[in-house]
């Protein structure tokens, strides 16, 4: 181990090391950041959900966005799995069907980054109880 | 996906280093050792209703498990997302469960300060300490402050002792620098032996490297090249992670010669105490430490 040589050595090092506490970081004030749901019921995971997943956090973590990935059942949309939901702080949660590694790029880029929406909208037909 | 588990001695009475172990065989028999990691920490302060397991990133905060639980955290909630309900905290009020730390009643009006780190940080990995900013104020006070004006900020800062009598720590520091001596010693009171009290040790068991960052400040700010800590011998725990803290700073030149490449040197021995109450006072802790009867003087 080379020694730590000033305070600038220092901050180089935190700076390096902080992206591996991200994700205890992020948990502390979940309400501030992008949530990313995905579905990964039996069926979502058959179709692929996993992959989009882990493909779609290191795009996130590319792209410098701030975002919380979890796993939660099943949605309900079988029909259009891969599911994911995504709340964008102050903005009503959208859920995308089918979403393959192209498609998660895109909502990164467009729908998180712009705010455009792209294909692939499934109308929420549900509410959630807010604890 | 983290798992943090309470490695304090609250919880690892309760048999956490088994939930541990589980944690690591199960999630290898699946094959997710890459994905998720299984960290060991101190103290969440809520030993009552340990042992607690943290579910990261979505906040779950699972109380009371017992080893034989692990393997449905890792099948429901790892792999298939789903929260184990009967492990959740369930608020004694209304009886509802509670999924994660930030509703719970208990940690609602928490601001943590001197505990920031513990249960968030491995107390034996000083890189996740450094990734919380640790050590920085050290080396701040040695890159950009004189001794003087360490003082001077200690002492606007207000900070005071916690023990019965607050003295202001500021003051106490302009009075050893002011003291004349061929060594000086900083000495950590660590000898916690008041009936229930249960805080020095959290601190200790979490977040040693704040221990050891604190000190070599104080040194450099009153002039003294050695810190002692005076740590009772029935803290075990405390007294390994200390030492782990201390032996990975040294590694890291945050302590030892020509610390972070100044001319400022300091470097911590532990003392152990054989757990008198009466050792926690000043006066009778010092002549512990040099060998003599435990008893106060004026
Ligand atoms: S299992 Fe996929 S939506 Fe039901
Ligand atoms: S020792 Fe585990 S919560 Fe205190």
């Amino acid at each position: 181990m080379t020694k730590v040589k000033s305070l600038a050595d220092l901050k180089a090092m935190r700076e390096k090391l902080q992206s591996t506490l991200d994700v205890r970081e992020k948990a502390e004030n979940p309400e501030s950041l992008v949530q990313i749901k995905v579905a990964m019921a039996t069926c979502g995971i058959a179709a692929g959900a996993k992959q989009v997943m882990e493909h779609m956090m290191n795009k996130a973590s590319e792209l410098g966005i701030a975002a919380v990935f979890t796993q939660t059942g099943c949605m309900g949309y079988c029909h259009a799995e891969p599911t994911l939901e995504v709340r964008v702080p102050g903005k009503d949660p959208i859920v995308f069907g089918h979403v393959d590694n192209n498609r998660a790029d895109e909502i990164l880029t467009k729908y998180v980054q712009n705010g455009e929406l792209v294909e692939g909208i499934i109308p929420v037909n549900y509410e959630t109880i807010d604890k | 996906m983290h798992v943090l588990i309470c490695g304090g001695t609250g919880c690892k009475s309760s048999n956490s280093l088994q939930i541990i172990e589980n944690f690591h065989n199960i999630l290898k028999e699946k094959g997710l050792q890459d994905e998720v990691q299984v960290i060991k920490t101190g103290c969440f302060g809520f030993c009552e209703k340990g042992p607690i397991v943290k579910i990261m990133p979505d906040n779950t905060f699972y109380t009371q498990v017992k080893p034989e639980d692990v393997r449905r955290i890792v099948e429901e909630h790892l792999v298939k997302g789903r929260k184990v309900p009967e492990l959740l905290y369930m608020n004694p009020e209304n009886k509802e469960h509670v999924s994660d730390s930030k509703h719970m009643d208990f940690y609602k009006k928490q601001i943590r300060i001197a505990l920031r780190n513990c249960g968030f940080v491995d107390p034996e990995n000083i890189e996740e300490s450094i990734a919380r900013g640790g050590y920085e104020a050290l080396a701040k006070c040695l890159s950009e402050m004189t001794p003087e004006q360490v003082i001077a900020e200690m002492k606007a800062s207000g900070l005071r002792g916690r023990g019965g009598a607050g003295f202001p720590t500021g003051l106490k520091w302009e009075l050893c620098a002011k003291n004349k001596a061929d060594q000086k010693y900083v000495i950590c009171n660590a000898d916690e032996g008041d009936p229930g009290a249960f805080m020095d040790r959290s601190i200790l068991e979490g977040d040693p490297n704040s221990i050891v960052e604190a000190m070599a400040i104080c040194g450099y700010a009153i002039g003294a090249t050695k810190g002692l800590v005076y740590i009772r011998a029935e803290y075990p725990l405390a007294i390994d992670r200390l030492k782990i803290a201390i032996n990975q700073a040294r590694e890291y030149g945050l302590l030892g010669e020509n610390i972070l490449g100044s001319d400022f040197s300091f470097d911590i021995e532990l003392r152990y105490g054989a757990g008198a109450f009466v050792c926690g006072e000043e006066t009778a802790l010092i002549h512990c430490m040099v060998g003599q009867r435990g008893v106060p003087t004026l």
